[in-house]
């Protein structure tokens, strides 16, 4: 926000999931502050975070959801998945259970979210070499299987963080100019910079209604 | 002689031999021819022997001769003893003569001796003369040099006193500007030749000069905490710029002052906390310690005037000081004074913020604080003064902002449940209040921005954790509503100040996931409520046949959604959600009402299409659906 409120060309919004304790609200802080936040606690709900990035020369705003991992706030973070252009999956390689759980969220993902959205498969605390229980491989062959992005990444360490945001973002920006994403579409999770949230298009209520009605 | 009477014996021998006859002759014819008559000594002589001669007698003549010869001895015994009177005259005459010559040649040798000792005396009065002639016109200069070079007696007691007191006048100033002046008039004499008297000259006023300086000095120290009685203030702060001449001196004054006036001022200060005034008025301002903020206020307004009189005096002080650093001076020495009021004030504060008070009465002296900050730190920033407020000042943030949480966790502390018509709960509009309260003070502090960001994140973080937590037990509608009305709550409140933007942002940002949350729901109410959902899976199918002959596409069952369509347009607030009507901001719901409006139109519009579709076998289409879309958009938008 420091650079200027309007000094940006899109918006991009993006949401991270996955269990509780994998890191999320620590690869934001790290994304937004490239600082480790230790003794970071639960997240309530919903955090927020913002950074203006640059992508092929163009100016992005990311405006970035934390949700809360536990289960109790399901109801509160599934709000937040409609609008998101990018979901940034977490889990964490030294605990196998945060793995098991990903094909939960991504069907999570997958139905609240629209077919565009980017999802980015991220296996946290990759510092922690030693006590790893998720190898590289089969997480691999996970992302490759469910089209998804995949890095592993440490918020301590601050390593791939920015990579994982940063090749998200371009992806939903290739989409854009790729004619895939509709900028006019409210689930979009995208938006030009001066336009309000104009969400009264027929389109995107269409789709609003056949998610309502699949379920 | 004897050659001469020889000479003439001969010639008379010869001529008496050749002329005997002649001189006979000659002497006879001289006689006759002698005319006694004539002769008057022989008429003398003969008138006299006529005197003796009474007789011509034979005797007579006979004894003439001897009478006359006898007569002649008497005559030549009487000449001879008168003679030998007048000898004897003569001699003692002579004597005296030879006496006085005597006497005068002794004179005269006196004399000529007086002369010459009187002219080496004349000698040595004139060279006495001349020298008292030199020495009258060196004193003369003397006298001007000691005039000119020298202080007067009247002068040194003007400085060094009676023995027992010292007086201190004006004078003592022009008797030192006198000693400068002589000494620097010693640079002429230096100029001169006269190194050595210069010297000294210069030496013996250096002399006066510290010694003038050093009564100065001890007098000065005396009463230079008394700068500001009008009496002493001239003379104080003439002396005190002399006495930057010696900064040792001038330092040792300035010490002295400092050490008095942080006495005196540490006094003052605890008088006017413990007793007052003059008899009670103004009241002492422990007096009123029961209202911190007052009593705060009483502190620090006190301590601003006082500092500022200090800064005040010690400019007097130094007034006509040139050539120190009089600011920086003022500024050292206003730290040294002030010193002792930082304990005081200290202890007091600490005091106050070890008794438990509510927040904004803590920002308020947080804000006290502050600016009393700024305005003392402008005239003493240094030293134990800026370290006390500021210490002071943090703690009391620090106090602050601890107790801010401590209440806000306090009224966070038990999860209600939201109600029943899911409007914020007291919990939630209390801290706001409390919140709106906060900003609205902070909007008017030091470093506004600063602090309302902190009070915000303050509240706002556990506040929206709060909401969270709640809002996370409930049914999905419900919760969107909830969050909806807390966060549009949340927004109204925030929106009023300055510096918020980012938190807006996020609100907003937070309120569209809600509202699309919402929508949804509505959308699937009124789908529901209208009988549409098996028309619209039937429209999204592909290979069906003509859709008049499938179940649920008969032309009663689409005419009755069109007739609910229309019943929507008068009273558009029939199917909506029961929490949907609950949303606080109309804006909320008007959106919520219009995407599910739109959502219906949108089916409707592709029902209408598929009707009028001849290969769908609807006789007659316009029965069926006699409003065309762009009717009821209008009618419900």
């Amino acid at each position: 926000m420091s650079a200027g409120p309007y000094n940006y060309s899109y918006i991009f919004k993006y949401i991270i999931i996955g269990d509780m304790g994998v890191g999320k609200s620590c690869l934001l802080h790290q994304f937004t502050e490239k600082k480790f936040m230790a003794d970071c606690p639960h997240t309530i709900g919903v955090e927020f975070g913002t950074r203006i990035i640059e992508v092929s020369g163009q100016k992005i705003k990311l405006q970035i959801w934390d949700t809360a991992g536990q289960e109790r706030f399901r109801a509160v973070t599934r709000s937040y998945y409609r609008g998101a252009a990018g979901a940034l999956m977490v889990y964490d390689i030294t605990r196998r259970s945060t793995y098991n759980h990903l094909s939960s969220w991504l069907t999570d993902t997958r139905n609240l979210t629209n077919p565009s959205t980017v999802i980015f498969l991220i296996g946290n605390k990759c510092d922690l070499e030693g006590q790893r229980d998720v190898t590289y491989e089969e997480a691999s062959k996970f992302a490759e299987e469910n089209g998804l992005m995949f890095v592993e990444a440490s918020a301590k360490t601050g390593d791939n963080v920015e990579e994982a945001f940063l090749e998200t973002a371009k992806k939903i920006y290739q989409s854009i100019q790729d004619g895939r994403l509709d900028l006019n579409a409210a689930e979009s999770g995208v938006q030009h910079k001066p336009s309000q949230p104009g969400r009264n298009n027929l389109s995107s209520d269409q789709q609003a209604s056949k998610d309502n009605c699949a379920c | 002689m004897e050659s001469v009477t020889q000479k003439m014996d001969k010639e008379y021998r010869n001529t008496e031999d050749v002329q005997t006859d002649h001189i006979l002759s000659k002497r006879l014819s001289k006689i006759i021819q002698t005319r006694i008559e004539t002769d008057q000594e022989a008429l003398d002589a003969l008138k006299q022997l006529s005197t003796f001669y009474t007789e011509n007698s034979l005797q007579a003549r006979r004894n003439l001769r001897s009478q006359i010869e006898k007569r002649s001895l008497d005559i030549n015994q009487q000449f001879l003893a008168s003679f030998s009177e007048v000898k004897e005259s003569f001699d003692i005459v002579y004597k005296d003569v030879a006496e006085m010559n005597d006497s005068i040649k002794d004179m005269t040798k006196r004399l000529h001796n007086s002369k010459i000792q009187t002219k080496q005396l004349l000698n040595i009065s004139s060279q006495l003369q001349q020298e008292r002639d030199h020495n009258i016109s060196e004193q003369k200069i003397l006298d001007a040099l000691i005039g000119r070079f020298q202080l007067s007696p009247e002068d040194i007691s003007v400085f060094q006193g009676s023995k027992k007191e010292f007086l201190m006048t004006n004078d003592i100033f022009a008797v030192l500007d006198k000693v400068q002046g002589i000494h620097d008039e010693c640079k002429i004499l230096m100029q001169y030749g006269l190194q050595t008297l210069a010297l000294d000259i210069m030496e013996q006023m250096t002399l006066y000069q510290e010694s003038a300086l050093e009564k100065l000095y001890r007098w000065t120290q005396d009463h230079c905490r008394n700068v500001e009685n009008s009496d002493l203030t001239d003379l104080i702060t003439q002396a005190m710029a002399r006495l930057q001449d010696r900064p040792v001196l001038f330092r040792y004054v300035i010490d002295e002052y400092n050490v008095c006036r942080r006495s005196k001022v540490t006094e003052d200060f605890i008088n006017a906390l413990t007793r007052g005034g003059p008899s009670g008025n103004p009241a002492p301002i422990e007096m009123r310690a029961h209202d911190s903020q007052i009593y705060v206020t009483d502190m620090l307004v006190w301590l601003n005037k006082a500092i500022v009189m200090e800064k005040h005096n010690l400019q007097l002080l130094m007034k006509h000081c040139d050539k120190v650093d009089v600011d920086n001076m003022v500024r050292e020495a206003l730290t040294v004074i002030c010193e002792g009021l930082c304990q005081p004030l200290k202890m007091r504060v600490e005091k106050i913020l070890n008794v438990p008070s509510q927040a904004p009465v803590l920002y308020s002296i947080v804000n006290l604080l502050r600016y009393y900050r700024k305005c003392i730190s402008k005239v003493v920033n240094e030293g134990l003064v800026r370290e006390t407020l500021a210490n002071l000042q943090s703690l009391c943030e620090n106090n602050f902002f601890g107790t801010l949480q401590q209440q806000v966790a306090n009224k966070l502390v038990k999860v209600e449940a939201p109600p029943r018509d899911l409007s914020p709960t007291l919990a939630v509009t209390n801290l706001l209040a409390v919140l709106r309260d906060m900003l609205s003070t902070a909007n008017m502090s030091e470093g506004r921005e600063e602090d309302m960001a902190k009070i915000t994140t303050c509240i706002m973080d556990p506040l929206l954790r709060a909401v969270n937590e709640q809002a996370a037990r409930l049914p999905p509608t419900d919760m969107a509503v909830y969050m909806l009305n807390c966060i549009y709550e949340i927004y109204t409140c925030l929106e009023l100040f300055e510096f918020m933007e980012e938190r807006l942002e996020r609100l907003a940002a937070q309120s569209d996931a809600q509202i699309d949350t919402l929508t949804s729901e509505q959308v699937s109410s009124l789908v529901a409520n209208l009988n549409v959902g098996p028309i619209y899976t039937i429209l999204q199918e592909r290979n069906h046949g003509p859709l008049s002959e499938l179940p649920g596409m008969e032309p009663s069952n689409l005419r009755s959604f069109l007739e609910k369509m229309c019943h929507l347009t008068t009273h558009p607030d029939a199917l909506l959600l029961q929490q949907t009507n609950l949303l606080s901001s109309s804006k909320h719901k008007r959106v919520v009402q219009k995407r599910a409006f739109e959502v219906l139109l949108a089916i409707y519009r592709q029902v209408h299409v598929a009707v009028h579709d001849p290969s769908n076998g609807y006789d007659s289409p316009q029965l069926i659906f006699d409003k065309a879309p762009e009717e009821l958009e209008k009618a419900l938008l």
